[in-house]
């Protein structure tokens, strides 16, 4: 009973967090005649079970962002890697401010909007240069929308990911970039003294696609709390749902879901997720779910 | 009055900045987007939040630390001063132009630098600038602060702000956020071409019978019946024109003949600093120096010509044509008009010892050097902060110049083989006294390393060099071969530990400023040693360096109230 209370109080302030976060979004003024635009929600969970400070684009060590320029509307998440903690470094800070810095850099327009990967680039070099060293890693994974061709630009480092879905067809996923397994590909700020033990990478190591849009469909960006909790075909019957939706509300509560889902399934220790699966390739004998942070940002292209 | 009532029929509109058109100080690279002045555009984010954000416009200085420094450059004319001590200016520009009503500016850390706010007038091209606002710097510690001073009205459109900062006074660096223009728009053609004809000017300002004032004073004077001034051999009464400043002086040249003809003599504008007076020069300005420059020493015409005037270049040409052979000291920080043309020129200031080259917008160093520069051999200070200059360029100007003492090259961001430039350094200029490199690229423990042969050194700004590098041992070879070292900046040195920084702690015992702020590793046993260690210590900034507590620095304070300790985390 005290853990249904507890996840119900969590749910409730991850779904203000999410309306918030919707209506503080200045659209309709922007949106003009013929311009396509992303109607998005977000929602998510940190993988601890009691309540944690609620910051506003951050669940656990996940972070996301959504801006708007005039060229383009811009999403993201990354993904912060939890072994910093060991080393006293707080993994939230480096994904928070990685996502915040590309915030930063839409709302200024000082970025490309068919170059998500230099976007990414430029917020990681950012991050050198602030008094307080934030040190850590993150896998990260930008989608831009390009309102002159209506393409979506991708960026994606890591085992975060984005899917697009046409009318219940899933036209891209991006692909996953491992080391080795459960070992992303990750951008990292070490302490000095640990460049050589740290797995690092290029910001250009970052996989690009571009991906012409059309009016209706459903973009979704998440972390690897998602993509290795739910399977494919539970992912694509909630897209299905908001497939062409212009509604925010309506976005919401499917990104709710999502999310939701993914939270039960991760704590679920009979169940065989993706991840499982994975492991079992990796020939490790595993199952049920995988405990982690979770954020689903949900959008759909209106054009 | 049907005056007043007259803006009110017009538009009410409100913006934040669109873009920022020019500053004279920056703490960050110019690719980079933290402390930058770029951060002041658009709405405020984290107002009345107070903290040092990096999502904030952040100045490079603070307090008394660089007036002290000895790289400061001196008043090049004493008597021309600026009463209020404008130390830096930002330019920006909103979407719209209108008349200014009121004008906010969101300081979130270290509130009160703002001296001054000017505004450039449209259709206004001979004296564009015009005083909105001045007044003493103030101080509104550990809180942020919405200024929003009671501004002069006046009936020109404008689009284009200036702010000047006198943060001389604060205790640590300043931050703004946001600056807001309110003010109306006119609505109709009438309006608009009113606005732009000046003509809403003529009801306000009636003109004032100045003439009649003027003419009242010199009637007191010839009632005092004798002038006992005018007794006075030519010579006594240049020696007292020296002491005036240039405003008093050409009033005096309008007081008779004799006056006149005393104050237009070179020995009177061998020092100049228009620095004060930027708003005011103009081409006229120049020509009328021009006339009177002959034996020309020192010029200072920083902020000087930025309205894109024709002819201003040229005639800033012709000035330093006239006075190649004298010409000592020339500081042309921001200045706009500084191209290719005038850069040439200076090649031929063969006297010059000391030139400020700041900010400027002009971005081809290359053309000065493909030239004969080596005719420039006497410098022995030179500031190129923001500049352009790559490292074969500087290597060729240290060789030149063996008696530089004060090197600025702050955020030259094409400086890629700096250890090789400290290597010529050593070799060439052995009176080396100040070196100032923050945030630079290229600096690695090997290039610090050899700082240790110059055994004058007593400035050493290495702030970010080495943000992410190895320190190694080189501040065992800096503490052993500078034993003179008076101040020292290793912001960011993120490698730096307790044993790395013991050996300065320990020999450099003329040290008054250590500047350590955001190095994680070094413990508070550490900095009990410095204060305790280093007799001469006045500033120690230590922000950001996690392993300090409050409580601790609280009462390192009571016990060294004569040191200033910063300590600020986020």
């Amino acid at each position: 009973m005290h853990t249904l209370l507890v996840t119900g109080r969590l749910l409730s302030r991850a779904l203000w967090n999410g309306i918030a976060n919707v209506s503080s979004t200045p659209e309709p003024n922007i949106h003009r005649k013929n311009e396509s635009q992303l109607i998005s929600a977000v929602c998510g969970f940190s993988k601890e079970r009691q309540i944690q400070r609620l910051i506003k684009g951050q669940f656990g060590d996940d972070a996301w962002f959504s801006a708007k320029y005039k060229t383009a509307d811009v999403l993201g998440v990354a993904d912060g890697v939890g072994g910093w903690r060991a080393y006293g470094i707080d993994p939230g800070e480096f994904s928070l401010q990685l996502m915040k810095t590309c915030e930063r850099l839409v709302n200024l327009g000082l970025f490309t909007p068919t170059n998500p990967s230099e976007l990414l680039a430029k917020s990681y070099c950012e991050l050198l240069h602030h008094k307080k060293a934030i040190l850590g890693s993150s896998t990260a994974c930008v989608v831009i929308l390009n309102r002159d061709n209506n393409t979506l630009y991708t960026a994606n480092i890591g085992d975060s990911g984005f899917m697009v879905v046409r009318r219940g067809k899933v036209i891209r996923r991006s692909e996953e970039q491992q080391h080795y397994f459960n070992t992303p590909f990750q951008l990292s700020l070490p302490p000095p003294g640990y460049r050589q033990e740290v797995l690092s990478d290029r910001p250009d190591a970052a996989l690009t696609d571009n991906i012409p849009v059309e009016d209706g469909d459903v973009i979704l960006v998440a972390t690897d709390g998602v993509f290795d909790n739910l399977p494919q075909s539970i992912i694509v019957n909630e897209l299905i749902k908001v497939q062409g939706e212009r509604c925010a509300g309506r976005l919401q509560m499917v990104a709710n879901s999502l999310a939701w889902m993914a939270r039960n399934l991760s704590f679920d220790e009979t169940f065989i997720s993706p991840f499982a699966e994975s492991a079992f390739f990796n020939g490790i004998n595993t199952i049920g779910g995988k405990p982690d942070d979770i954020t689903v940002v949900l959008a759909t292209v209106a054009i | 009055m049907g005056t007043s009532r007259f803006p009110e029929a017009m538009a009410r509109l409100e913006f934040y900045v669109q873009s920022v058109l020019d500053y004279t100080s920056r703490y960050n690279y110019s690719t980079s987007l933290y402390y930058a002045p770029t951060n002041l555009i658009g709405e405020y984010e984290k107002y009345p939040t107070y903290g040092d954000f990096p999502e904030a416009y952040c100045l490079r200085t603070y307090g008394k630390w660089w007036k002290n420094s000895e790289s400061y450059q001196p008043n090049y004319r004493p008597q021309d001063y600026d009463l209020l001590g404008a130390e830096d200016y930002v330019t920006v520009q909103f979407e719209h132009a209108l008349i200014p009503k009121d004008i906010c500016v969101y300081e979130i850390y270290n509130p009160g630098a703002v001296v001054r706010i000017w505004a450039k007038l449209l259709y206004q091209t001979e004296r564009p600038w015009a005083l909105l606002w001045e007044g003493q710097p103030e101080k509104f510690p550990h809180n942020s602060r919405k200024f929003h001073p009671k501004i002069k009205q006046i009936n020109y459109l404008t689009d284009t702000i200036r702010l000047e900062f006198n943060q001389t006074h604060l205790e640590y660096h300043y931050a703004v956020e946001a600056i807001l223009l309110g003010g109306y728009v006119p609505t109709t053609g009438l309006q608009t071409s009113v606005m732009s004809m000046g003509l809403l000017n003529l009801l306000t300002e009636p003109v004032t019978s100045k003439n009649q004032c003027i003419d009242n004073v010199s009637i007191t004077i010839e009632d005092l019946g004798t002038d006992f001034f005018s007794s006075l051999p030519n010579e006594v009464i240049l020696h007292i024109f020296q002491y005036l400043d240039l405003k008093s002086l050409s009033r005096c040249a309008r007081v008779n003949k004799r006056w006149n003809q005393i104050s237009a003599d070179a020995l009177l504008y061998q020092n100049i600093n228009l620095k004060p007076y930027w708003y005011l020069v103009n081409c006229d300005t120049l020509r009328y120096f021009l006339e009177r420059c002959k034996t020309l020493k020192k010029l200072d015409l920083s902020w000087c010509g930025s309205d894109d005037v024709d002819g201003f270049g040229n005639l800033v040409v012709s000035l330093l044509e006239a006075n190649f052979s004298t010409l000592t000291h020339l500081s042309l920080g921001n200045c706009k008009f500084v191209d290719t043309e005038v850069v040439v020129r200076l090649i031929f200031c063969s006297e010059l010892v000391d030139l400020r080259l700041r900010n400027l917008s002009w971005r081809d160093m290359a053309l000065w050097f493909s030239s004969s520069w080596h005719k420039i051999n006497k410098l022995t200070a030179l500031d190129l902060t923001s500049s352009d200059i790559d490292d074969n360029q500087l290597i060729l100007l240290l060789k030149a110049n063996p008696h530089l003492k004060i090197l600025i090259i702050d955020l030259c961001e094409k400086l890629q083989k700096l250890d090789q430039v400290v290597q010529v350094l050593v070799d060439c200029n052995k009176q080396i006294s100040t070196w100032s490199s923050w945030k630079t690229l290229s600096l690695t423990a090997e290039g610090v390393r050899r700082f240790a042969n110059c055994p004058n050194i007593k400035e050493l700004d290495l702030g970010w060099c080495l943000i992410n590098k190895d320190p190694g041992n080189c501040l065992h070879f800096i503490a052993e071969g500078c034993p003179q070292l008076k101040r020292l900046i290793l912001s960011e040195w993120r490698g730096l530990n307790d044993a790395l920084i013991m050996p300065v702690i320990m020999s450099c015992k003329e040290l008054t400023q250590l500047d350590l702020l955001g190095n994680k590793n070094i413990t508070s046993d550490t900095f009990k040693k410095a204060l305790l260690l280093l007799p001469k210590l006045r500033l120690l900034d230590i922000s950001y360096c996690d392993s300090v507590q409050q409580e601790e620095v609280n009462a390192w304070r009571q016990q060294y109230p004569h040191i200033t300790i910063q300590n600020y985390i986020i």
